[in-house]
């Protein structure tokens, strides 16, 4: 048992399945827990995912209840909402997409270029503190701030002439309410990686770069960014990943009947219908097609980059 | 590197300088109102819009007299920790044991067992499959349902996984010649290596847990005495829902509890974030490390 000093590759590719079981017997013990508790918390509810094609009852279970094929989907698609909630899912996300996620890489390069380090020290502490406050206070401070005598209604209303509301009662407002308190709360946090990636940046090619004569935002474009591009991609594909799944707690804890037209998404869909309502074979499909939807999302987006940048998340690892 | 310092160059500096103090700003001055509200003269509180940079009248503790002599927060609080302490500490401990099996070169399920925890990052069952499995599992208004079910996730397996794999073989190695077993090749040698680690992950179970409520909203409907702060937070906050936490403590007259409502709220809001505000300074060296350490390398 002792002779695995000096591990050949090949040996332990040979090796029986009764030969490694002795070996790690204390090992394949170890890996009991951990198995049953994946397989009980995140495969079982997929095998549960047999009641989007189910009439569920739950005091039938998945074995007694009725079949019904694809009905819950039809249902769904059918459904007068259907193209209300996919679109609101989209834009949410993309809003995210196209403007927080830029931003935050905006953000990494400005504190890039402070060289007062105290300075950059105090910023980044404040940005990154409101990414561990909670979701519950985050939307009560919203549900404050946007009240009809709040500071951001008072604010609103003093720049666009509009009487005061509850802006949280407008479905017009609800994806800029939803986009702002996003970049509040995730802004700094979300730039924490990119800078991370920017001062591994060789300091080498920008000193050639500025001997050359090339401006500091010339640098920036030519060098930092085309650095840090590896780590752009992988987020993006993370992000694109979880395209239709939107931060949806907040939007449970901030949304109302009154702003479901523009507020209602996919999981909040799913949530209101499967625990508040028990319609389980319905909402099961629901988040089913979402599941899917995601799979093939990142399944893709994970494809292309490995195409393109020669970086790719699911692998975990940078091909050389 | 020795910059010229232009015109356009001081332009850009005065711009970037002052756009990040904005948003420093930005950033704090939520808090801060609603630090110096919880402390301001109810009677003031009442009427008043914007911003409170400083405490209105004269500064109380009222409202935290109320809001810690309250036992409907009291027990927030204590199921809060209790869930905190559990989740955490088991789940790190259980976390560390998966990344350590899945960082294993001789054995057979490193690789089969690396795939199946992975497999669960891209695809799950959602939200109605899950909670028919805790339903299942007689966990409903139960305080394993909180407990349980979040003490491990795949990206953090993942993570004690690179962080196992940056460590020279050689360790093991030699531990195992003096006839180490695998449990304290793990415990006693291994895992004080990646400390680190263990403390980013740690951390953010903490965190993850402190500021939970969905999983308790749904989980411990009927279980009002077994909510975690935060959700009795929700109501508050947010569902305002003063008088019913008011009431049961001291059956007040409907005029002070309008009154005082709006100051026990900002009390709760404070009494609620506190802790995560005074650790995360300290965390905060950590949790950068943590975030670069998960395996995404620019």
């Amino acid at each position: 048992m002792q002779a695995k000093a000096f591990p050949s590759p090949k040996k332990t590719c040979d090796t029986s399945l009764r030969h490694d079981l002795a070996m790690n017997k204390g090992l394949y013990l170890l890996a009991i827990p951990i198995i049953a508790f994946f397989l009980v918390f995140n495969y079982a509810p997929m095998g549960g995912l047999l009641i989007a094609f189910q009439d569920f009852k739950p005091q039938r279970g998945i074995l007694g209840s009725n079949w019904v094929g694809v009905k819950n989907f039809v249902d769904f698609f059918t459904n007068p909402s259907f193209w209300t909630i996919l679109r609101n899912t989209l834009v949410i996300s993309l809003l995210g997409l196209v403007i927080a996620f830029p931003m935050s890489i905006v953000f990494a390069l400005q504190l890039n270029e402070i060289n007062w380090k105290p300075f950059k020290k105090t910023i980044q502490t404040v940005s990154y503190m409101p990414y561990f406050i909670s979701l519950v206070v985050i939307c009560g401070l919203v549900t404050e701030f946007c009240a009809s005598n709040g500071v951001v209604t008072g604010i609103f209303c003093a720049i666009t002439g509009k009487p005061a509301e509850n802006l949280l009662t407008n479905p017009n407002y609800f994806w800029a309410i939803n986009l702002l308190s996003d970049l509040w709360q995730n802004l700094g946090y979300s730039s924490i990686i990119f800078v991370a990636a920017i001062t591994s940046v060789s300091a080498e090619l920008h000193e050639a770069a500025a001997i050359d004569g090339a401006t500091r935002l010339r640098r920036v474009w030519s060098i930092t960014i085309p650095s840090i591009m590896p780590t752009i991609v992988t987020m993006l594909i993370l992000r694109c990943g979880s395209l239709l799944s939107v931060g949806f707690e907040k939007i449970l804890l901030l949304y109302s009947p009154s702003t479901y037209s523009t507020a209602d998404v996919i999981s909040t869909h799913v949530q209101r219908l499967g625990i508040e309502k028990a319609q389980y074979g319905y909402s099961t499909a629901v988040g089913l097609f979402n599941s899917v939807i995601n799979t093939i999302l990142l399944i893709t987006a994970n494809h292309f980059s490995r195409k393109y940048t020669d970086t790719a998340v699911l692998q975990g690892r940078k091909k050389r | 590197m020795i910059e010229r310092t232009t015109k356009s160059r001081v332009v850009f500096c005065v711009f970037n300088y002052g756009l990040l103090i904005v948003f420093g700003f930005l950033c704090v001055i939520p808090l801060w109102h609603v630090l110096m509200a919880s402390v301001s003269d109810p009677r003031l509180l009442m009427g008043s819009a914007g911003i409170i940079f400083a405490p209105l009248g004269r500064a109380t503790l009222d409202g935290y007299g109320i809001v810690l002599s309250n036992s409907a927060v009291l027990l927030g609080y204590g199921n809060t920790l209790l869930y905190v302490v559990a989740n955490a500490a088991a789940g790190t401990l259980l976390t560390a044991i998966a990344g350590f099996l899945v960082s294993r070169k001789n054995f057979r399920l490193a690789k089969p067992l690396t795939a199946f925890i992975m497999f669960t990052m891209i695809f799950n069952g959602g939200l109605i499959p899950t909670y028919m499995v805790i339903r299942g599992l007689g966990f409903i208004n139960t305080r394993w349902a909180i407990i349980v079910p979040a003490l491990m996730n795949a990206y953090y397996v993942i993570v004690m996984k690179s962080a196992f794999e940056q460590l020279p073989a050689a360790y093991e190695e030699s531990a195992k010649l003096d006839g180490a077993g695998s449990a304290r090749i793990l415990f006693q040698i291994l895992l004080p290596l990646i400390k680190p680690t263990v403390v980013v992950v740690f951390m953010f179970a903490v965190i993850g847990q402190w500021n939970s409520w969905y999983p308790a909203s749904i989980y411990l409907p009927r279980a009002r005495e077994k909510w975690p702060l935060q959700l009795i937070m929700r109501s508050l906050l947010i569902q305002n829902d003063v008088s019913k936490l008011l009431t049961t403590s001291s059956g007040d007259a409907n005029h002070v509890i309008n009154m005082t409502g709006n100051l026990v709220k900002y009390c709760v809001t404070v009494v609620g974030t506190l802790p995560i505000l005074i650790a995360y300074p300290f965390a905060q060296r950590y949790f950068v490390t943590g975030i670069t350490l998960g395996g995404v390398k620019g």
